[in-house]
């Protein structure tokens, strides 16, 4: 059942702006309102960025990238290829184990949300 | 202190060597209203209530994973950064001996523009090539370009650990790029650090290329060079600083600055940046793709990795490069991609830390169907960055509403 506009009675009318104003006041939207605002201006960003890659870029793949077939290319400067030799001492890293540091901020008596 | 777009920034370069010794943002105590906001988006807790007064603090830079996402949520402008190298940059560029190098992130473009009046999330790719050659940088290079770079790196890496499955590079392999999913994960969940992509992300990939390479093709002398990341970003301001990130011999980043530093630069050199013409980069490190471009946003660097993926596993040319099903703007995504002549390759993207915890408890266990999983820190991916212009409608202030100021002190809303 759906109501047309012209089907909302009085007592229909004040119960919803009675309950709308008591949101207004105390806010209980507030939250959830500015979550929505948020992601509708993150949305904007996101927006624009496939809009980019669909209509200025005229390249939209990182292998047909000229400058990216020049470095990989037989006598480029990477050109043992991906994963190769020169990107392993360049490109590639390696990463460190921090848990005994935050071993240490759990013995400190410090609660973290995991 | 000094505030740069509405972000109060103590200005100074860092503390120490060390970045693991002290957090990028703190809390201004005369400013916090203990409303609690900061907690609540930080991803892992690090930043609570101390004392009676429920004032807030980062307790602990070892847990804290330098997002940023506390201070783009503060209402009061109470977060600021600790760390700023804007004013060695300035005096760089006035240097006749240095060689200042630009490395802007995709998302930087996207967020640039803001400062300026423009609508939120235009383009201004060609204008910021321009403001930092008005600026003075000497070589105008692109983290897009290691953008490219990375997908050609990771995507073969992929590859390798699909063909060749072993211990110390199991699946599935986990995204690299963002710098606070990495201190994460090295901190809270260490044990899969052989599924993480041993590639650095764009911006370490672009720093050693710049002395090396960069430095042959333009015969500079990489010792004269500064290499300046700019980022939509906290955390890389952390990830410059590691100490393993010296690759070509020097520092690969010299200084990481942010979005809103940048546009802070900008203005204080009174240049027009909307009436700005649409410039190129210089060559070499310059040129980008649409794929590099979609790294600015969540699923970005999954959909720009399949569109390599694709063509090397099946032999065949991807004729529609948009691979909608992996575009995500909030919680997880999981697709099945069908690839000719090799099958599904499966994959998940999520951006938010708490999304990201659920796909790591699900590798730990053992119980992960999954190929590929990309991981970002803030929600919507990069242009939602901790280093990116504010969200006008998030401080009190900017809202010009003091009725709002007294509901949430009455009611303790947010």
């Amino acid at each position: 059942m759906s109501n047309t506009i012209k089907e909302v009675t009085r007592r229909c009318f004040l119960k919803v702006a009675g309950v709308a104003t008591v949101m207004t006041v105390t806010g209980i939207h507030f939250v959830d309102t500015a979550k929505a605002a948020a992601l509708d201006f993150i949305g904007k960003r996101q927006t624009s960025v496939y809009n980019a890659d669909a209509n200025i870029y005229a390249v939209r793949k990182s292998q047909d990238n000229p400058m990216v077939q020049k470095i990989y290319a037989k006598d480029g400067f990477l050109h043992d290829g991906p994963c190769g030799h020169k990107s392993h001492d360049l490109l590639h890293t390696h990463y460190t184990d921090r848990s005994a540091e935050l071993k240490k901020v759990r013995a400190k008596g410090i609660k973290l949300k995991l | 202190m000094l505030e740069i777009e509405k972000v109060m920034s103590t200005g100074q370069l860092p503390k120490s060597a060390d970045p693991t010794t002290y957090a990028m943002v703190q809390v201004d105590q005369d400013k916090c209203e203990a409303c609690g906001n900061c907690h609540e988006v930080c991803p892992t807790g690090v930043i609570q209530a101390v004392g009676s007064d429920g004032k807030h603090q980062v307790v602990d830079p070892a847990a804290c994973i330098n997002c940023g996402q506390c201070l783009l949520n503060c209402p009061y402008g109470a977060i600021y950064e600790q760390v700023s190298f804007v004013d060695e940059i300035l005096a760089k560029i006035k240097d006749p001996n240095t060689i200042v190098v630009s490395m802007p992130a995709p998302a930087v473009r996207y967020g640039l523009g803001e400062p300026f009046g423009m609508p939120p999330g235009t383009y201004v790719g060609g204008k910021m090539h321009a403001a930092l050659r008005k600026l003075g940088f000497d070589l105008i290079w692109d983290n897009e370009f290691t953008a490219d770079v990375t997908i050609m790196e990771e995507g073969t890496e992929l590859i390798n650990r699909i063909a060749k499955p072993d211990k110390k590079h199991p699946l599935p392999q986990f995204t690299s790029c963002c710098p606070g999913w990495v201190k994460f994960v090295e901190t809270f969940y260490p044990e899969l650090l052989p599924n993480v992509s041993t590639c650095k992300s764009p911006i370490g990939m672009l720093g050693p290329l710049a002395k090396t390479y960069g430095a042959q093709q333009t015969k500079t002398d990489p010792k004269k060079m500064y290499t300046v990341s700019i980022m939509p970003c906290i955390a890389k301001k952390f990830e410059g600083l590691r100490p393993e990130m010296n690759a070509s011999g020097y520092r690969d980043t010299d200084a990481t600055i942010t979005t809103r530093e940048l546009a802070y630069m900008i203005k204080k050199a009174g240049i027009d940046f909307v009436n700005l013409p649409e410039v190129q980069p210089d060559p070499i490190l310059g040129e980008s793709t649409g794929a590099a471009t979609i790294f600015a946003t969540s699923g970005g660097v999954m959909e720009a990795a399949l569109r390599l993926a694709y063509e090397v596993l099946s032999g065949q040319k991807l004729t529609n490069p948009d691979i909608k099903a992996v575009r995500a703007s909030e919680g997880i995504v999981t697709a099945s991609v069908d690839v000719p002549k090799f099958g599904k390759v499966n994959v998940a993207v999520a951006s938010g830390l708490d999304n990201a915890v659920k796909l790591c408890e699900e590798v730990k266990a053992g119980k992960s169907k999954h190929h590929f999983i990309e991981i970002m820190t803030c929600p919507g991916g990069c242009v939602n960055g901790g280093g990116q212009p504010l969200d006008p409608n998030i401080r009190v202030s900017d809202a010009g509403s003091p009725l709002l100021k007294t509901y949430k002190k009455r009611f303790g809303m947010c």
